[in-house]
């Protein structure tokens, strides 16, 4: 799952993060997760190769 | 002159008159995969009078004030927020948090006031951060997602 793929890249990031400065979104569209926001005060969104 | 039918564009600001309703459950759970807003397709139409609703998003084709309310609820109990949103036109509008502290399936019901330019899209979303995947209910009372024009633009 791509919360687990975060959370490998940044094990610092707690529960509450992921529903104020980060939403990970499914559309219910057969498309998957994706990162819809990313306001992290400090730390920078993964690129996509760190999310491969 | 006999006035056989008044339609919606023929009615001034503040008259709902015969606006757009619906109503739609699901009959089949969701997945919620852990910390990821998910969208809930609620699969099965009750009513759509003006055939504004398709695949879980209402797009009122009217412009006016829509009154939207969801229940849903989570086949079992977490420890952990879950939170079921409004999103409007694919972005979280409303939300309404459930932090239960017995153990009982978690469930609740969200109510919001919305204006729609006739183009818009509302969409129920929900999150759970529990650790693993949860499934969402599924019938007609436990899942369930409507709303009405109550005043035109």
């Amino acid at each position: 799952m791509l919360y687990d793929k975060i959370k490998a890249i940044y094990p610092e990031l707690t529960d509450t993060d992921f529903w104020t400065v980060i939403t990970l979104q499914n559309d219910s569209d057969g498309k998957g997760d994706y990162i819809a926001k990313w306001e992290h005060p400090t730390l920078p969104r993964p690129t996509d190769e760190e999310l491969a | 002159m006999a006035i056989s039918k008044i339609v919606q564009d023929s009615i001034n600001g503040g008259v709902a008159g015969s606006g757009p309703a619906f109503s739609a459950f699901n009959s089949l759970t969701t997945s919620l995969p852990n910390a990821t807003f998910t969208k809930i397709p609620f699969n099965t139409e009750v009513f759509d009078t003006n055939n504004n609703f398709a695949s879980g998003t209402f797009t009122p084709t009217v412009a006016g004030y829509y009154q939207l309310n969801s229940g849903l609820g989570l086949g079992t109990y977490i420890a952990s927020a879950t939170i079921f949103s409004i999103y409007k036109n694919g972005t979280e509008f409303y939300r309404g948090i459930v932090q239960p502290n017995t153990a009982v399936s978690v469930s609740s019901v969200i109510s919001a006031l919305a204006y729609a330019n006739g183009t818009d899209t509302f969409e129920i979303y929900a999150f759970q951060n529990s650790g693993t995947t949860q499934t969402t209910s599924a019938s007609s009372t436990g899942a369930w997602f409507n709303g009405s024009l109550v005043r035109a633009a």
